[in-house]
């Protein structure tokens, strides 16, 4: 008898003849997400199992790979060769010891003598009479045992079903550059692409010094606690700050940010052209500041080619700070750091830049010249 | 590097740690163990007490009680003495105090504030006038560590005794012990200083209390300090705070008229068309608040930092409160209160980190300009 975590998978059973692929990138991610700790990974039908890790880890570990998209539940439990007086063994240490329970039995090995209600009745009986204090409730129970005769001369015994976070595997859906700044959205947009199964990788622009340290760090903060999910392991950071400054010179005060997202998605393109990403991921919110309209938004679109995802589009302020707080990233979103300085921010920014004074005032830069030195300036930080 | 921001936290004198090293390595004893190896730590410790009580007050009428530093020093007091009535002191606090007056008010207390002269010491007419019969706690922090700013405590002190001798007195000194002259001369209830500001480490602080007036506990547990602070006894926090505060006092005027020089020199070598003085001359030698007209200090001095020169701001700025309260309380307007920069120096600052610092700030301020 040995403990194991068992895992189920979400959609993957979906995926016809992609369905290998998936199961393999999926177990490449709870790897990834296992690193440091010693264990062994088995894939059998239809789910895995991880083996052979310390018991005192037991927890680390089931918090690790709950949060590994893919997955739809898991169990701790024990592994066991399927014969009843093993199964009970285990049933007995997975079993409450008072209350109501039921037994459930799956038999995948028809080889097996008993049948399947054979097999929960008889196990049942023996736990009635090991622990007298315990009642059998085959409707509501309060606790259950659940044992599955495999195969491969194995049996798996548990006591109960923990969510997984569900989704996809992470890089089976392609791969997008996500904008991320220190606010509350972009991790949130960033966590809702890879759900779904994207690699994201991420981009920070800063103004240094215009913005702090403290403002990158957070955001370094930010992107290893999205990474927990993510699996992303570094972050691209690009200083705005000149081009903040030639906007702030020469054009009007009022399309200060307009032009500044406009720059950020030129040089967010090159990146992620550079890199293989296929499209840009923002946390964008229709409305939500003057430059998230629909006109800044077009704005921003005109100067890219590839696909801008704004999974928040449609999302209410209170809405994504619930995802926030779900995902952990909310405490250090709402930390006091800037992270677009306000010393350029214009009293009154344009809320619907017409696109033809938006490209009139951007002639009056050097676009091409400040999007090199911009990325010239470019540095690759390690998350882990 | 040129480093000066003093204020915030100076390094830690080498005579200092060499002299503390043994209770670290060799003698790590817990003192409260009655083994003859504890004695020797409970010794040291006991001898380090001695040397900072008699370096600020007479130690028969005062005791000093060790803390993890200045914030617990003042909150031990401040909730040791407002208990009923009503508390008084000033919109100039430290946040170690300020905090804890604005926590009695939350909770339903009178807590009660006087304003600051424009250099940043507390209107002391105006503080008088708050205190009534009711009073229990006055506290009005010794040097103010935005503005340098001096106030004369032991007089206040006594003020405040005439129109209420039952009133308790106490003082934030982490900016002023072994800096400037201090003697406590009885009116003073409760002193409050801090080891890592004048050459010690960090995590060691210490409340002089006056004998007879009677502190509760903050921390309960084992019963050290005499029941009044708990916890095993930072032993090399200790020994180092007595150290650097031995060695600081004893040259501690000729330290102070060196950088009173050189902090006029440094403001005579600034471009008097960006900054404005907000220090004042009779102030701290160890301390230069200026503000740079409509420029913000934190990237002034993100900007300093990259030429190499360390300062501090106005306070630690955030979105929220993008300006110190202290420097608004000493009534200066939306022009001047971003730009706040604090230089605060040490008695090993030299004439040329001064030259250089200057040079800096006037160039940073230019490069914002262009």
């Amino acid at each position: 008898m040995e403990k194991v975590i068992i895992i189920r998978y979400a959609e993957i059973h979906l995926k016809g003849k992609n369905r290998g692929y998936f199961e393999h990138v999926f177990a490449v991610n709870l790897e990834r997400s296992l690193r440091g700790i010693r264990h062994e990974l088995h894939r059998t039908n239809g789910r895995y199992l991880v083996a052979k890790f310390e018991e005192s880890r037991a927890e680390e570990i089931a918090s690790r790979i709950a949060r590994v998209f893919g997955i739809h539940s898991y169990s701790h439990g024990y592994r066991t060769e399927s014969s009843m007086e093993a199964v009970f063994e285990a049933a007995k240490l997975v079993s409450p010891q008072s209350g109501t329970f039921k037994v459930e039995t799956h038999r995948g090995d028809k080889r097996f003598p008993l049948t399947s209600p054979e097999i929960s009745r008889e196990l049942g009986a023996r736990l009635l009479a090991q622990y007298p204090a315990l009642n059998v409730d085959v409707h509501t129970p309060q606790a259950a045992v659940y044992v599955d005769i495999r195969e491969n001369g194995f049996a798996l015994v548990f006591g109960s079903y923990e969510k997984g976070v569900g989704g996809m595997p992470v890089s089976t859906s392609g791969k997008g550059l996500l904008l991320i700044s220190g606010g509350i959205d972009s991790p949130v947009a960033g966590y809702m692409m890879a759900k779904r199964g994207m690699c994201v990788n991420y981009l920070h622009f800063h103004s240094y010094p215009y913005t702090s340290d403290m403002a990158k760090e957070k955001v370094l903060s930010l992107a290893k606690q999205l990474s927990r999910y993510a699996l992303t392991e570094e972050l691209t950071t690009v200083s705005v700050t000149h081009i903040q400054e030639e906007i702030h010179a020469k054009c009007a005060a009022e399309l200060n940010v307009t032009l500044l997202r406009r720059f950020m998605f030129r040089i967010a393109e090159l990146i992620a052209l550079k890199r293989g990403d296929q499209c840009l991921i923002t946390g964008e919110s229709l409305g939500q500041v003057a430059s998230q309209t629909i006109e800044g938004m077009t704005s921003s679109n005109a100067v890219v080619s590839l696909p801008v995802l704004r999974p928040l589009v449609g999302f209410d302020k209170e809405e994504i700070i619930l995802r926030a707080k779900e995902i952990g990233t909310f405490e250090t979103s709402i930390l006091p750091y800037e992270d677009c300085c306000t010393v350029f921010l214009p009293e009154h920014p344009a809320i619907k830049p017409k696109l033809s004074f938006i490209e009139e005032e951007e002639a009056k830069l050097n676009v091409e010249e400040l999007v090199e030195e911009a990325l010239a300036g470019a540095q690759r930080l390690k998350l882990f | 590097m040129i480093y000066f921001d003093h204020a915030a936290t100076s390094p830690p004198l080498s005579s200092a740690l060499k002299c503390a090293e043994r209770y670290l390595q060799e003698c790590y004893f817990n003192p409260s163990a009655r083994y003859a190896g504890a004695r020797d730590a409970s010794a040291a410790l006991e001898h380090a007490r001695e040397t900072l009580l008699n370096a600020a007050a007479d130690g028969m009428r005062y005791s000093l009680v060790f803390t993890s530093g200045g914030t617990e020093a003042d909150n031990t007091a401040i909730f040791s003495a407002a208990k009923r009535g009503n508390i008084v002191t000033d919109e100039g606090e430290h946040a170690a105090v300020y905090e804890c007056f604005k926590s009695v008010k939350a909770s339903g207390g009178d807590a009660r504030f006087a304003p600051l002269h424009r250099d940043g010491s507390v209107d002391a007419d105006a503080l008088l006038s708050h205190v009534d019969e009711k009073t229990t706690l006055v506290s009005v922090m010794h040097v103010n560590n935005e503005t340098g700013a001096i106030n004369d405590i032991n007089a206040l002190a006594k003020r405040v005794k005439e129109k209420n001798p039952r009133c308790l007195f106490m003082s934030d000194g982490v900016q002023a012990f072994a800096k400037i002259p201090v003697y406590l001369n009885g009116a003073v209830d409760f002193y409050a200083v801090s080891a890592h500001k004048i050459g010690g480490v960090k995590g060691t602080g210490a409340l002089f209390c006056k004998k007879g007036v009677s502190l509760s506990p903050r921390l309960l547990g084992g019963g050290q300090e005499g029941g009044l602070r708990s916890g095993t006894e930072n032993v090399f926090g200790a020994v180092c705070f007595a150290s650097a505060a031995k060695e600081r006092l004893a040259a501690i005027a000729e330290h102070a008229a060196r950088v009173t020089a050189l902090r006029e020199t440094l403001w005579e070598r600034l471009d008097r068309k960006v900054f404005t003085r907000i220090s004042p001359e009779n102030g701290s030698p160890y301390l230069l608040t200026v503000a740079a007209k409509g420029m913000r200090g934190e990237v002034l001095q993100r900007m300093l930092w990259d030429k190499g020169v360390a300062v501090g701001t106005g306070s630690a700025c955030n979105s929220k409160k993008p300006y110190s309260r202290v420097i608004a309380a000493c009534g200066y307007g939306n022009d001047l209160l971003n730009g706040v920069l604090r230089a605060s120096f040490s008695p090993e600052t030299t004439e040329e980190e001064i030259g250089v610092c200057a040079r800096a700030m006037n160039e940073c301020a230019a490069e914002w300009k262009a």
